[in-house]
């Protein structure tokens, strides 16, 4: 029970009741839901045991799938994105950077934040719009909420991640 | 082995993964249908769990004024069929113009509603104490009755509370019988059952069978005639002898009595009066 399962947890709670209680009942035109929640598996440092993000992920989502009505599609996106993490995070860092680096816009720079976060956040809104409505018919409606989603949550990580940074 | 423990510590996330997905799938494909889904009825459940309990609790309170009602109502209604019943012997057989004279007497009594405030069971004498007094017109020596039958008569009425005798006294005595035969007895307790009440003085030669209701007789001039007591369960010989001693499963439930109605009985009062007077006269004479 060390301060950074603490640190995680804390943020873990945070992250769960800004989803359920605010952002889930956002709907931007019909189809931009911001999924803030990704944020949780962004933030993991480099060389985190990975099953540790897989089961910390797991968990954020099955709670996100609980409090939002929709059982696995949370869980399996987050799951599936908690497992990419590790691999995607060491393509946008130098080889000899620090073992435990913390991705942030201060520690990888602007653009290789964002190039990180949005490629993270547009796999889960993939998976997770997939997995939602499971079908291709209303692909239009499917690419909306994909694209929607995918900004106003960068947009929202992003802003996150300042803020984290300036405590 | 060695080598298998070696991959499995190496992979080991990739297991955790598949584990956690399977469990994720199975979510999906199990329950993500609107009809069977756990964690939509979860949802469903909190929330009409929620309203259930807002709902009872409303209906909780509601259902304390429909239960004051229904228990005039009912004391009405038992009342009416009474009369009506008697009214019909007298018209198929010939009765005496006296009995109707009576009815028309009771017509004119007054139910006051009142709450049971506290209340006891287990004790020897039981007392019940109800929230009506003298300003609501309670007096002492009014009967008071439920829903389901007779609950006792005012011994105390201050100015908004009355303690009530009820049956499970050992000093209550009220006068009953047995519905359709017309002999009478008194209702006494013996301080034991609360459900049990035993009437005495059953003439010998009474005709009645196991199970028939006893009501009140309206002699005793506390309650007008008519309102239910319990029904016979055993039938004993007195300890003289002389009378049948019935127990009686009394059909009040006094453990969970809420709401109770005192008979205001006004006409009935100058009779209790000359009663009573007639009784302390008798008193001095013995004593003298």
């Amino acid at each position: 029970m060390n301060i950074d399962f603490l640190r995680r947890l804390l943020l873990f709670v945070v992250l769960l009741l800004a989803q359920a209680l605010v952002l889930n009942h956002i709907h931007l035109f019909g189809y931009a839901t911001p999924l803030l929640y990704v944020y949780f598996i962004i933030s993991f440092n480099r060389n985190h045991p990975k099953s540790g993000i897989l089961v910390w992920s797991f968990l954020l989502g099955l709670s996100v799938d609980v409090f939002s009505n929709t059982p696995g599609v949370a869980t399996g996106a987050m799951t599936m994105v908690a497992l990419l993490q590790p691999y995607v995070l060491e393509l946008f860092i130098q080889r000899d950077s620090d073992e435990d680096l913390q991705p942030a816009i201060f520690s990888l720079g602007f653009s290789r934040y964002l190039y990180y976060s949005t490629l993270l956040t547009l796999i889960y809104c993939l998976l997770f719009f997939t997995l939602e409505t499971f079908n291709f018919f209303n692909w239009k409606q499917w690419t909306l909420s994909v694209g929607g989603s995918t900004l106003l949550s960068v947009i929202l990580i992003l802003v996150v991640d300042n803020l984290r940074k300036n405590r | 082995m060695r080598n298998l423990l070696e991959f499995l510590a190496k992979f080991n996330h990739w297991f955790v993964f598949l584990a956690l997905e399977v469990i994720s799938m199975v979510l999906l494909f199990q329950y993500n249908n609107y009809q069977g889904s756990v964690w939509f009825s979860t949802a469903n459940a909190t929330a009409g769990k929620m309203l259930s309990w807002s709902a009872e609790v409303e209906s909780f309170f509601s259902l304390s004024n429909v239960n004051e009602e229904l228990t005039q109502r009912n004391l009405y209604l038992e009342r009416q069929v009474k009369s009506l019943s008697d009214k019909l012997t007298e018209t198929t057989r010939d009765s005496s113009w006296m009995r109707r004279d009576k009815l028309e007497v009771l017509k004119d009594f007054k139910l006051i509603p009142a709450k049971v405030v506290s209340n006891s069971l287990n004790r020897h004498d039981n007392l019940i104490t109800i929230n009506k007094g003298t300003a609501d017109g309670v007096t002492r020596d009014m009967g008071v009755a439920c829903g389901t039958g007779v609950v006792g008569i005012v011994y105390l009425a201050s100015q908004h509370y009355s303690v009530v005798i009820p049956v499970l006294n050992t000093k209550s005595n009220i006068s009953c019988q047995i519905r359709g035969r017309r002999y009478f007895g008194y209702l006494n307790w013996d301080g034991h059952n609360s459900k049990r009440a035993f009437i005495d003085d059953i003439p010998r030669h009474a005709h009645f069978k196991l199970y028939d209701l006893v009501e009140t007789s309206g002699y005793s001039s506390v309650f007008p005639p008519g309102i239910a007591v319990g029904k016979i369960l055993h039938v004993y010989n007195s300890v003289d002898g002389l009378s049948y001693r019935l127990e009686v499963e009394l059909s009040t439930d006094f453990a969970k009595l809420r709401d109770v109605c005192v008979i205001d009985n006004k006409p009935m009062q100058e009779q209790l009066d000359v009663l009573r007077a007639a009784q302390d006269s008798l008193k001095t004479k013995e004593s003298n």
